[in-house]
């Protein structure tokens, strides 16, 4: 039984004139065009890997993919006897049907190309948006991969990450934190601010300025509130602000400052009467 | 310290012990330093180590290009210039060469490390900050901790501005090494709150040796382009 190889290529499908060897070679050409297109943009990554930051490598790799992927497509479509004029021409009534039946798909994809160019946020970025807190895995076409601080993976529609509130923690290149020292009413507030103070001075990521400011804030019913407010840098303030508190805490109890414990005085209208012990001898107070 | 080791060599200079050793057979490279210790094994077939100064934005990690010099408030008329000298911190950057490029092994110094930021937290920058003296020629320094910025001051605008600090964009840093460690810099005022900085290729002293800068190392490719200051010059 001899094969025919020719014969099945040039065996039409039903469908127009096309023959199978043209289904062929559209798939070829479009698994051609995906390989080339995936190539390329692993290649610029790479390329690109320690001269620009990592949203707007990204950001060059899918552009340079979908550029890729899209020739692909235009250069097959023929051999689906698919002209792109006539596509032109049917695109308004076919348009308006597909633009109703993929609404919310073409408003994430414009969102995305927003969200893209507009840069609210970055890959990396620490951010709040419709309620998820996390850093930014990756920024996509119809949808942002944020990872919470848990590590769950989470997919967010861009049209709602366009349309929310948007809170990128990391946005500024410093940002500025808190603590409330509380000491005793008998310690020296002025002493203890100054060796706050100095343990403020000595890290090095405790911005220089602004300066840090620690004040009385006010008075507690058991103690003395301090406030200190130190700025550091955005990228690794969390590490500045955990280790300073302990710092702090530390130089002034060596210093003889120490946290103070809740305390009531308590006064009776009466003299007390206290009984106990051998002989219940009885005392006042 | 500074300079090119082959194969196996010691460096101890006060607190810094710089090393590579063959330990059970393998090159080590060891480093302490203030009581900081780093460790790498080491394969190369050249082992061609160059130790030299580097642009000081690097510990105690980096999250900056960008360095801020302090100094006593001058005040300058217009259309003065005046060469002034300020001491700067100096950070030690270990390289690997081999015929197909330089690797950064280790960065270390001595002493402490301070930032700030220049600028609006929005639109500012952070800078690695060092508070200097005004010296009107080349001052005494410690060689592995400190180096020496000339520094030439131009006012051209048409007021007298005060000025008290300067910041620069690091990764135009050309470093020299010789009897101490020195750079080059201006500073051209053109307005009582801006001024635009830069290095300069040459150094202060004939003869010096030039440093292998990070960033060249890192092959990231820059512009020589400057940095205006335009958050004020105090």
């Amino acid at each position: 039984m001899t094969f025919n190889v020719t014969g099945i290529l040039e065996t039409p499908t039903g469908i127009g004139t096309i023959t199978v060897s043209d289904v062929l070679w559209f798939v070829v050409i479009i698994a051609v065009g995906v390989a080339i297109a995936k190539i390329v943009s692993i290649n610029v990554r790479r390329a690109l890997a320690e001269r620009l930051p990592k949203n707007e490598r990204e950001l060059i790799a899918k552009v340079i993919y979908y550029i890729i992927v899209i020739w692909a497509v235009i250069v097959a479509l023929p051999y689906l006897n698919i002209n792109l004029s006539g596509l032109l021409v049917a695109g308004g009534i076919a348009g308006l049907v597909i633009g109703f039946a993929s609404q919310s798909v073409v408003s994430n994809l414009v969102s995305g190309l927003f969200l893209m160019f507009e840069h609210p946020i970055k890959i990396g970025d620490s951010i709040n948006v419709a309620g998820v807190s996390g850093s930014v895995e990756d920024i996509r076409i119809l949808s942002t991969i944020v990872k919470t601080y848990d590590g769950i993976y989470t997919r967010i529609p861009n049209e709602k990450v366009f349309t929310s509130n948007i809170t990128n923690y990391v946005h500024n290149a410093a940002r500025r934190f808190e603590y409330s020292i509380s000491i005793r009413y008998e310690d020296d507030a002025n002493e203890a601010i100054r060796l706050t103070k100095e343990v403020i001075e000595a890290h090095p990521f405790a911005l220089k300025n602004p300066a840090p400011s620690v004040f009385v804030d006010n008075l507690g019913d058991d103690c003395l509130n301090l406030t200190a407010r130190i700025w550091a840098p955005t990228q690794n303030w969390w590490d500045v602000r955990t280790e300073l508190l302990w710092d702090i805490v530390k130089k002034l109890e060596e210093n003889g400052i120490e946290m103070p414990y809740p305390q009531r005085t308590v006064w009776f209208a009466d003299d007390l009467r206290v009984t106990g012990g051998k002989g219940e001898e009885e005392s006042r107070i | 310290m500074f300079g090119q080791y082959y194969d196996t060599f010691r460096c101890e200079v006060g607190d810094i012990l710089v090393e590579t050793e063959q330990i059970d057979g393998l090159l080590t490279y060891r480093r302490r330093c203030e009581g900081r210790a780093f460790k790498r094994i080491l394969v190369s077939e050249t082992a061609r180590i160059i130790i030299n100064p580097v642009e000081p934005v690097n510990l105690p990690k980096e999250v900056t290009d960008f360095l801020q010099m302090e100094f006593t408030p001058i005040v300058i008329e217009p259309g003065a210039a005046r060469t002034i000298y300020l001491k700067f911190p100096v950070e030690i950057g270990v390289f690997l060469e081999s015929e197909k490029g330089i690797e950064v092994l280790d960065v270390f110094g001595t002493g402490t490390q301070k930032y700030a930021l220049y600028g609006s937290p929005t639109s500012g920058v952070i800078v690695r900050w060092y508070r200097s003296a005004v010296y009107s020629e080349i001052p005494q320094v410690e060689r592995f901790s400190e180096g020496v910025m000339e520094l030439s001051i131009q006012n051209a605008s048409h007021e007298w501005v005060e000025v008290s600090s300067v910041v620069f964009d690091s990764v135009d840093m050309k470093i020299y090494y010789g009897d101490i460690v020195a750079t080059t810099a201006t500073m051209k005022i053109v307005s009582p709150v801006m001024a635009e900085t830069d290095f300069i290729d040459s150094p202060p002293i004939p003869g010096m040796a030039r440093s292998i800068e990070l960033y060249k190392a890192r092959k990231i490719p820059v512009l020589d382009r400057g940095y205006l200051m335009e958050w004020g010059l105090s």
